[in-house]
């Protein structure tokens, strides 16, 4: 008698073959872009940031793991996308003292603790990024930082200088065109719209997020933007260098639909791409930052649970022909 | 396997195998030297069985293990009983199988055992229940269960089966004779029947409602079938019996029609076999053969770590031996590479929401896979909506964190039911 040794699993028996691995490096791919913009635009260290914060990302959950005695997991690439997506929002003049200390909040305290990949009720990054920012605002001054670089465009941050000045002030120092192409001043992956697009496009066309989030997001900012530019045109800017400047097109793409921070059904996700973009504007026009992106889209994450339970009514629950 | 597609804007859509344009005749399975029969009843050391080693049984006997059981299984050929010993299945449940020794010889076409059939619920309930397709008449001879509508699917439920699409082809005058008594002893006013869309079936149905269902997987469940089709909403936790439609295969009414015409049970089961390459193969087998007896034919060769699947891939469920006997329920068996496995993980969820976009039940599986793993099976059926679920599969199928989500599902609703029972 032949008494094969079978496998023995449980349905279904097929699967779409995709894995973990493969969203968060297809994330990476469209993240490529507005990174090797940001690397030809402002050199070595941004490289130096770049490397430094996706290593020390990868490490600080590997030592979670090792701590926690759990299995190794940062073969899925999920904090190697943190420490990306955390580099890219940095200066390329970041201290990297600055860099570690954020990519340790960011992926120990911002995901590690609830449970790693998939538990997060944050964006890590962004917690990460928040952490710092209020810690060290100092370092986020994008004048300040790039004070020994030499640019052939309009060397000022487009929102700080907003903000100094108004719209009247920095009226034609920022052409639309200039700022899609990346000729503005910002953090090492945030400048490069067009990049950002093309990434996010990408990813919307391969699944890997939902297109709700982004255009909902984009949506919310040039209808806001836009109303607040019809109120007052001479307080307000228009929605353009809202969208194309400071961290508002990483937001879109790559920090609103993070997985496991935003909302999966339809209409939360279309209310949480815009009620993000909102925030974005009220705290722009009407609060004391310059760039509200961060702090937004972490108190969208936090409504997430909440709007995330406007769903359609399951099969055979409720209504009249149960 | 189908993978997904490179650009993924809209959802993966899996589609039914439509059965081949002039389908040849099934390959006949020589009926074995040793049969195995599974009884769902648990052997009880307690009471005095009806039967042990050594009794012989003829073709068509029916064999219960004692006086007061419900379950019986009827033996496929004459000879005498082997084995008597229990097996678990899935779920950890008790059964009992039962080895025949066939002492007929090769040949499938002895006579059997002559019933006294009439045409009334009980009776059909009383020898019937076993023949090929499995007709669901134990759920139909209940006192408290009421039908008005008979559907006899043609349309097979899970992906790659085609063993009922041919029964339909071949065999359509008995499928409308089985019909018809199905409607006489079940009391039914209405009689339909579910063809794939893409099926061109020769012939009339008289006065059966024609539903031309869909290519799109699930669109054949029944849960579907009654939405798109009867108007109907199945409420979560109920089954088709209970809103009073009752869903019979193809192959169900063609045996239902040949045991009233000859007055015994047939034992042939037609299976649709699919090899390692996605090659197809039919083939008609005795009831009880061991499946390691219908890969020769074909030249198929099963080696270690490779996964024998009885039912489609969606919704079937692996086997631990080749030595497993052909059920009357089994229309496919998938044999699948070790190479061709795909991996699954414990990974926690990452609430990407493939799952509750495909889920055609619009239940939260991104929610409830965290109730599952946690064991909270009551809050798992309140807040997300567990017993809706039509148990097709896709979340699973599709999900990036390759979690058993409907692994979950499934022994959640079974501990459910455990919960409440012991309520």
């Amino acid at each position: 008698m032949n008494n094969n040794k079978l496998t023995v699993s449980h349905a279904p028996f097929w699967h779409d073959g995709d894995s973990l691995f493969q969203m968060n490096l297809n994330i990476i791919i469209a993240a490529i872009p507005a990174v090797l913009f940001g690397i030809i635009q402002f050199g070595a260290p941004a490289v130096g940031v770049l490397t430094l914060s996706v290593s020390t990302a990868m490490i600080w959950e590997l030592v979670s793991n090792l701590a926690a005695k759990q299995k190794l997991t940062i073969g899925d690439l999920d904090s190697a996308l943190v420490g990306l997506i955390f580099g890219m929002m940095l200066p390329a003049t970041s201290p990297w003292w600055l860099v570690i200390t954020g990519t340790l909040v960011a992926v120990v305290v911002g995901k590690m603790i609830f449970g790693g990949t998939g538990a997060n009720p944050f964006n890590p990054a962004l917690v990460g990024m928040s952490f710092l920012m209020l810690s060290w605002p100092v370092f986020f001054d994008f004048d300040a930082a790039y004070v020994s670089y030499d640019v052939d465009f309009t060397a000022l941050a487009p929102l700080a200088a907003l903000k100094s000045m108004g719209p009247e002030g920095i009226d034609g120092m920022f052409t639309t065109g200039e700022l899609l192409m990346g000729k503005q001043l910002g953090a090492i992956g945030s400048t490069f719209g067009l990049g950002l697009i093309i990434g996010g496009v990408y990813l919307i066309l391969r699944g890997y997020i939902r297109w709700e989030i982004p255009v909902s997001f984009i949506v919310g900012i040039i209808v806001c933007a836009w109303a607040f530019n019809m109120a007052d045109s001479e307080k307000y800017a228009g929605p353009m260098i809202h969208l194309f400047s400071g961290y508002t097109l990483l937001g879109a793409f790559f920090l609103a639909p993070e997985n496991s921070s935003s909302p999966v059904n339809k209409i939360p996700m279309l209310l949480y791409g815009f009620l993000a973009a909102a925030m974005i504007i009220l705290m722009r026009n009407v609060g004391a930052y310059s760039d509200g992106t961060v702090l937004a889209i972490l108190l969208l994450n936090l409504v997430n649970p909440l709007i995330d339970n406007i769903r359609p009514k399951a099969l055979g629950k409720g209504g009249s022909n149960a | 396997m189908i993978k997904r597609s490179f650009f993924t804007l809209t959802q993966p859509r899996l589609d039914y195998d439509l059965v081949e344009p002039d389908p040849k005749e099934p390959e006949s399975i020589p009926v074995p030297s040793n049969l195995t029969l599974l009884l769902s009843e648990a052997l009880d050391n307690t009471k005095t069985a009806l039967l042990k080693k050594g009794d012989s049984v003829e073709k068509g006997d029916k064999l219960c293990l004692y006086d007061d059981s419900k379950e019986y299984t009827v033996s496929p050929v004459t000879g005498t009983i082997n084995v008597i010993d229990t097996y678990t299945d899935d779920l950890g449940n008790s059964a009992t199988f039962i080895v025949v020794k066939n002492a007929q010889g090769q040949a499938s076409d002895s006579k059997a055992k002559i019933y006294d059939l009439k045409e009334d619920m009980a009776s059909a309930d009383g020898c019937l229940r076993t023949l090929p397709g499995a007709p669901p008449l134990k759920i139909l001879a209940q006192d408290d269960v009421k039908i008005d509508t008979v559907v006899i699917t043609c349309a097979d439920a899970d992906i790659l089966s085609t063993t009922n699409q041919y029964m339909a082809l071949k065999n359509l005058e008995d499928i409308k004779a089985g019909a018809q008594i199905l409607k006489k002893i079940t009391g039914a006013a209405k009689l339909c029947i579910t063809v794939p869309k893409d099926l061109n079936i020769q012939g009339s149905f008289d006065s059966m409602q024609v539903f031309k269902t869909s290519m799109a997987y699930p669109s054949n469940l029944p849960a579907m079938i009654l939405k798109d089709h009867l108007n109907m909403v199945l409420p979560a936790g109920k089954t088709p019996e209970d809103m009073g439609v009752c869903f019979v295969t193809a192959e169900a009414a063609v045996s239902m029609a040949g045991a009233y015409k000859t007055k015994s049970a047939g034992f042939e089961k037609v299976v649709t076999i699919i090899g390692k390459q996605g090659s197809r193969y039919r083939a008609k087998a005795t009831i009880g053969t061991p499946l390691r007896k219908l890969f020769d034919p074909f030249s198929i060769h099963i080696n270690d770590q490779d996964r024998i699947v009885v039912g489609g891939p969606m919704q079937g469920m692996a086997t631990y031996t080749p030595y497993h006997p052909v059920e009357p329920d089994m229309d496919t068996i998938i044999i699948q590479d070790r190479d061709a496995i795909p991996e699954i993980s414990d990974t926690a969820c990452v609430n990407c929401g493939k799952c509750v976009r495909i889920c055609p039940a619009n239940i939260p599986v991104n929610i409830l896979v965290r109730y599952l793993a946690a064991d909270q099976y009551e809050e798992a059926a309140d807040k997300c909506d567990l017993e809706s679920c039509l148990e097709c599969g896709l979340c699973a199928y599709t999900c990036t964190a390759r979690i058993p989500v409907f692994q979950y599902i499934r022994l959640g609703k079974h501990e459910l039911n455990k919960l409440r029972a012991e309520a």
